[in-house]
């Protein structure tokens, strides 16, 4: 506990922590999609796959380390946000960006605070669901609803813009920058964050405009 | 030309603070933005009202001195210019023009424009010097230094500590001025011997200044008058790294 209390205190050592947290999230979210192609295959196949899973002896460990990552990273970064709003009490009457900020970075409260909405909302759907003996057929469920699949979109587009800014900017945090890769880290950053959201926001798109995988 | 200011204007640091609006007329394109000022004070003088004050010194771009967010944005709109190379010709004839003080908790508005800076001078003090003998400058050559480490090293030097980076961060951090410091004397051979108690003094002193955290807006580089880049904000999380992971013990050292 104390030596969590040690990382908070430090601006740079959080820092760090909520991008080491970001980063391994994101490579959480890779998995996560690859396995929710398995839904374009089939009820059997995507079923086949989470019964898998579901019997893997690591999974409980896999679970309590993914929840304490999402808790680190959203507790730690917005303990930072708020000590921001913190350092500057009074405000200018307008500023004027000089060239540093992006859509991303710009919008980086307002993307967490809607993915946080939609983890909730999806954990609740899914992990947490009553009956999770088929689970084709509970995901098929929410993707036929109109606003479900509306908000999920929308929530794709926060992570999409989220984590343009995030990767990297996790990069610049560990330390790495130079001039001749740089200008590539970001270029990649935008275009992982975009394939990445589109993946994810494929897949309920598709279920409700064509009823899914026969 | 003529202008338009809607300046902030304080009495003290406990005072509330409020914007007013003055005309200035007769404003030649050439004169620089303090040039602008001083014209307007002359005037309310001549009139026996407060003239507006504001930080200034050396007029030339090198001692670090002179402040304001102009319509926005640290030392106004152009790039790697100070606010007293900032020339009128840059505006509009009839712009309104706002201009405010450096915002941030760590640096307290004095009055009008002027802003307390010296949470940078505590930052130095706590870790920005390297001990060494006065006195008797050694021969230039008797420690190597590599051309490209000399190069990184001066252009981290090129910091005249004027705050515009913390000025122009959303989050009022201090991390280009402190980054630019650290990186300096990490560069050089002379800096070794501090290096990590250096860099794990400084981040604490900055923090307990009360600026805020980082998050790579990058909107720092883009204010700072000299061109300081992120680059060395990257070098101060390796350095604060490497100090807090291995070298946890020099935190306390040195200290009497
Ligand atoms: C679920 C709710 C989430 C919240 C509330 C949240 C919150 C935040 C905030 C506030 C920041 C900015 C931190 C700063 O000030 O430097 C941030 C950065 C970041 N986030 Fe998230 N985030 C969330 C989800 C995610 C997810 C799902 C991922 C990855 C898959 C992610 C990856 C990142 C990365 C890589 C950064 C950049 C770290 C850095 O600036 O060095 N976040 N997050
Ligand atoms: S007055 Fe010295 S830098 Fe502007």
């Amino acid at each position: 506990m104390r030596c969590l209390v040690d990382l908070l205190e430090s601006s740079i050592a959080k820092k760090i922590s909520v991008a080491l947290a970001g980063i391994l999230l994101v490579g959480f979210l890779a998995v996560h999609l690859a396995g929710n192609l398995f839904l374009l295959a089939g009820p059997q196949a995507f079923n086949g796959y989470a019964e898998h899973l579901a019997n893997n002896p690591l999974l409980p460990a896999a679970e309590i380390l993914l929840a304490a990552l999402f808790l680190w990273h959203i507790a730690a970064a917005l303990v930072a946000r708020a000590q921001n709003r913190k350092a500057r009490p009074h405000g200018y009457q307008g500023q004027r960006a000089k060239g540093g900020r992006t859509w991303g970075s710009r919008s980086m409260t307002a993307t967490a605070l809607l993915l946080l909405a939609f983890l909730i909302v999806h954990l609740k759907s899914f992990r947490f669901a009553p009956d999770r003996s088929d689970l084709y057929a509970l995901v098929m469920k929410d993707f036929q609803n109109k606003y479900y699949v509306g908000f999920y979109v929308l929530a794709m587009g926060a992570l999409a813009l989220h984590l343009s800014h995030g990767i990297q900017s996790a990069f610049q945090t560990f330390g790495v920058n130079h001039p001749r890769y740089t200008p590539w880290i970001k270029r990649a950053s935008v275009a992982a964050a975009v394939l990445l959201a589109a993946g994810f926001a494929f897949l309920p798109v598709w279920a409700l405009v064509t009823g899914g995988a026969r | 030309m003529n202008f338009t200011l809607k300046i902030w204007r304080q009495k003290s640091a406990k005072a509330a603070g409020r914007f007013v609006f003055y005309q200035v007329s007769g404003v030649s394109a050439d004169m620089s933005f303090l040039e602008m000022l001083d014209l307007l004070n002359e005037g309310l003088i001549a009139k026996g009202e407060e003239p507006v004050a504001f930080d200034h010194d050396c007029r030339e771009g090198i001692c670090g001195m002179c402040s304001l967010v102009i319509n926005g944005q640290a030392h106004g709109p152009d790039k790697n210019t100070t606010t007293c190379q900032l020339y009128m010709r840059r505006f509009k004839n009839g712009d309104t023009i706002i201009v405010e003080p450096f915002r941030a908790r760590a640096f307290p508005t004095l009055r009008d424009l002027t802003v307390d800076r010296s949470a940078f001078d505590r930052i130095m003090a706590a870790g920005g010097f390297i001990s060494t003998n006065t006195g008797s400058a050694p021969e230039a050559n008797s420690v190597p230094v590599s051309k490209p480490k000399a190069d990184a090293a001066m252009d981290a030097a090129a910091c005249i500590g004027c705050g515009a980076c913390v000025a122009a961060c959303p989050n009022a951090a201090a991390m280009l001025f402190v980054a630019a410091k650290v990186s300096h004397m990490a560069l050089l051979p002379q800096g070794q011997p501090e290096r990590e108690r250096r860099v794990l003094a400084m981040r604490k002193a900055m923090d307990e200044e009360g600026f805020g955290n980082c998050s790579n807006e990058y909107e720092c580089e883009a204010a700072c008058p000299k061109g300081i880049s992120v680059s060395n904000i990257a070098r101060l999380n390796r350095e604060y790294a490497r100090a807090a992971l291995f070298f946890p013990d020099h935190a306390e050292s040195g200290k009497s």
